[in-house]
């Protein structure tokens, strides 16, 4: 095989780097988000913050304006006696009272503002008492005594303690204003440098991503156009070990070729000269019939017996042993040649051609008193029409062979497709097979079980070879005296590679 | 044959015990000509081309041949003496081997062989095919050799 780069270990860190990179990125955008979240809030109750200080600020100008107009209104009164200075200090002091509530409740979250706020309300209350004080002596005609009360009472003094406390309330909205700025700045920076980090983390994770991307598709293109230059030469590898094996294939059937016509031609030679021999042995015994009754004193014990036993039992076993011989050349020269033979093959239907051999060997089945029957329908195979035949010949005449003595022979052929493949099998109810002899009796002259059936041990090495080259196997299941089932898995259609070369 | 005692047969076989055994036969078929048998294609050209007593330089003969030789194969043999150019061409040429491949029979009927014969395995075919092969030769006329 070439190096190909294998893709299963590197495609798991790949992935895991990009989940946890996606994970980290993800992450970072969540930070940053939250971090946005978290500023913008900030920057609302900030402002919010400021806009309550410029409200403190406005009402306090406000609470300030109002009371001065009041005092103003009071001290015109005094002066000029008039009803519309009474008037203005009664509008300025209806107007004063809201202003006040309302900065009361604008500042009641600041314990700080409290008791200033507690000492504005002290004083403007006590102002508010001096200032209708003089304002009723000035309605009942005694201005005089009114300014002089004012004198005593230093409405100036009380005036200017009212703008202190007025101008520290202020100073303290001003400086939690400053608080809260420095707050928001500090925030923003924390935003900022939370924003950076998260950017530069977003960076990082886009680059490693992008990296491993680019790595991963580098390596994806990679495998993949060495997967096509497998691809490519798939078909031409498949080619070459085809031709390799076919040549194997070829070499071993010209050997079995060869090796049995070689073996062939001393055979004919012992044959012969047992012939020879045997022809020969015939004028002497007749040499010694003649002797024994002519001049009997010259024939001796072991010269009778050489001529008339011996010599034929010696040349009747070298015949039997030669013609067994000759007969397992022969079966290994037709198992060569078998090999050799070009298939053709076409369609057939199993059933008939099942039908057809056992027609052929009808008279054996009946004569060994076997019921045959063919299990319909059965399929349709493309396969070479000789070749099937003899194989399945050979498993129905083995089954009708090795019958149990104890019950009437049955043997019973069925087929059926199966995705890519079409199983036929023979089943017999025979004397079986040992299973430590399945393996063995597809060997060449291999034989199982009691020897008393006629056979070299050819048929099933005959029917594997031939199984074989349709691109089919065989195999038995069988117990000792259970009977016996042959399998014959076929392809469904038989394709041949062109032969390589003529058989030579 | 014209004159059973003129024309020569060559046996070349490099198995003895079968070039025995068709001698034998041969024998009992009633042929009495002269067979000189070879054992390997070298000497067998020899005796057939250049021998003064060989079958080219006097007088007719008819080849018995074997295809697988030790030195040779049996058709280079047969193509030699089939060539144009040989003095030998119109003698008869019987190739009796154990091969029956059809290509072989084919090529060697194409070089001009004049009977195939194959050797059968068992031994009564053999002697039987071997006798009628010894009373087809009593019959059949072989022709003089081109000086």
């Amino acid at each position: 095989m070439q190096g190909s780069p294998t893709l299963a270990p590197a495609e798991n860190p790949i992935g895991r780097i990009l989940v946890a990179a996606m994970a980290i990125g993800f992450l970072a955008l969540l930070v940053a988000a939250g971090a946005a979240g978290y500023v913008v809030r900030q920057t609302n109750r900030h402002s919010d913050w400021v806009i309550h200080t410029y409200r403190v600020e406005g009402v306090l100008i406000e609470v300030r304006r109002l009371a001065e107009q009041q005092e103003t209104a009071r001290r015109g009164y005094m002066l000029a006696g008039t009803p519309a200075f009474l008037n203005s200090f009664e509008r300025a002091h209806a107007e004063l009272a809201p202003q006040v509530d309302e900065l009361r409740r604008l500042t009641a979250d600041n314990p700080r503002q409290r008791a200033p706020m507690a000492m504005v309300e002290q004083r403007l209350a006590d102002l508010d008492a001096a200032q209708r004080q003089t304002n009723a002596l000035v309605q009942q005609g005694r201005g005089a005594d009114a300014l002089r009360q004012f004198r005593a009472d230093s409405g100036l003094l009380r005036m200017q303690k009212l703008r202190h406390v007025f101008d520290a309330m202020a100073r303290e909205e001003r400086r939690l204003l400053a608080l809260r700025d420095a707050e928001q700045v500090a925030s923003r920076q924390t935003f900022s440098t939370v924003m950076a980090i998260a950017a530069l983390l977003f960076l990082a994770v886009v680059a490693v991503s992008f990296l491993t991307i680019r790595r991963y598709t580098r390596d994806l293109h990679r495998s993949r156009s060495a997967l096509a230059v497998l691809n490519a030469t798939l078909e031409d590898q498949v080619k070459e070990r085809t031709a390799d094996l076919a040549l194997a294939n070829e070499e071993i059937q010209r050997f079995a070729y060869i090796v049995s016509h070689d073996l062939r031609s001393p055979l004919v030679n012992v044959m012969g000269f047992t012939a020879e021999l045997s022809a020969a042995t015939q004028p002497l015994a007749e040499l010694i019939d003649r002797a024994e009754s002519e001049a009997p004193q010259i024939v001796t014990e072991e010269a009778r017996l050489a001529a008339r036993e011996d010599l034929p039992e010696a040349i009747g076993f070298i015949r039997t042993s030669t013609a067994k011989m000759d007969r397992l050349i022969n079966a290994i020269l037709k198992l060569s040649r078998e090999g050799r033979r070009v298939l053709a093959p076409e369609m057939i239907a199993l059933d008939q051609l099942v039908e057809q051999i056992t027609d052929a060997i009808r008279h054996v089945i009946d004569d060994r008193g076997v019921t045959v029957t063919i299990e319909r329908p059965m399929p349709v195979v493309v396969s070479d029409r000789i070749a099937l035949e003899q194989i399945l010949s050979n498993l129905i005449e083995n089954a009708t062979k090795y019958r149990h003595p104890s019950r009437p022979a049955e043997v019973h052929v069925s087929a059926q497709e199966t995705p890519g493949r079409v199983i036929v099998a023979v089943r017999d109810n025979g004397r079986g097979i040992d299973p430590r002899d399945h393996q063995r009796i597809f060997d060449l002259f291999r034989r199982s079980g009691q020897q008393d059936q006629p056979g070299e041990g050819i048929g099933l090495a005959h029917v594997r070879a031939l199984a074989y080259r349709l691109g089919g196997t065989i195999s038995v299941e069988s117990q000792l005296g259970q009977g016996a089932t042959f399998f014959l898995s076929l392809p469904p259609a038989l394709s041949i590679a062109p032969p390589l070369q003529e058989s030579a | 044959m014209n004159d059973h005692r003129s024309v020569g047969i060559v046996m070349i076989e490099d198995d003895e015990g079968h070039a025995r055994l068709i001698e034998k036969n041969i024998r009992r078929a009633g042929i009495l000509n002269d067979i000189r048998h070879f054992t390997d294609g070298t000497t067998a050209l020899e005796y057939l081309f250049h021998a003064p007593d060989g079958p080219a330089k006097s007088g007719p003969a008819l080849v018995l041949l074997d295809l697988n030789l030790p030195d040779m194969s049996g058709t280079d043999i047969l193509a030699r003496i089939k060539d144009e150019n040989s003095p030998l061409r119109r003698a008869p040429v019987v190739v009796l081997t154990t091969t029956d491949d059809k290509v072989e029979i084919q090529r060697c009927y194409d070089l001009g062989c004049n009977v195939y014969i194959t050797k059968p395995v068992n031994y009564e075919n053999f002697a039987q095919a071997i006798r009628q092969l010894g009373l087809f030769l009593s019959v059949i006329q072989v022709p003089e050799v081109e000086g």
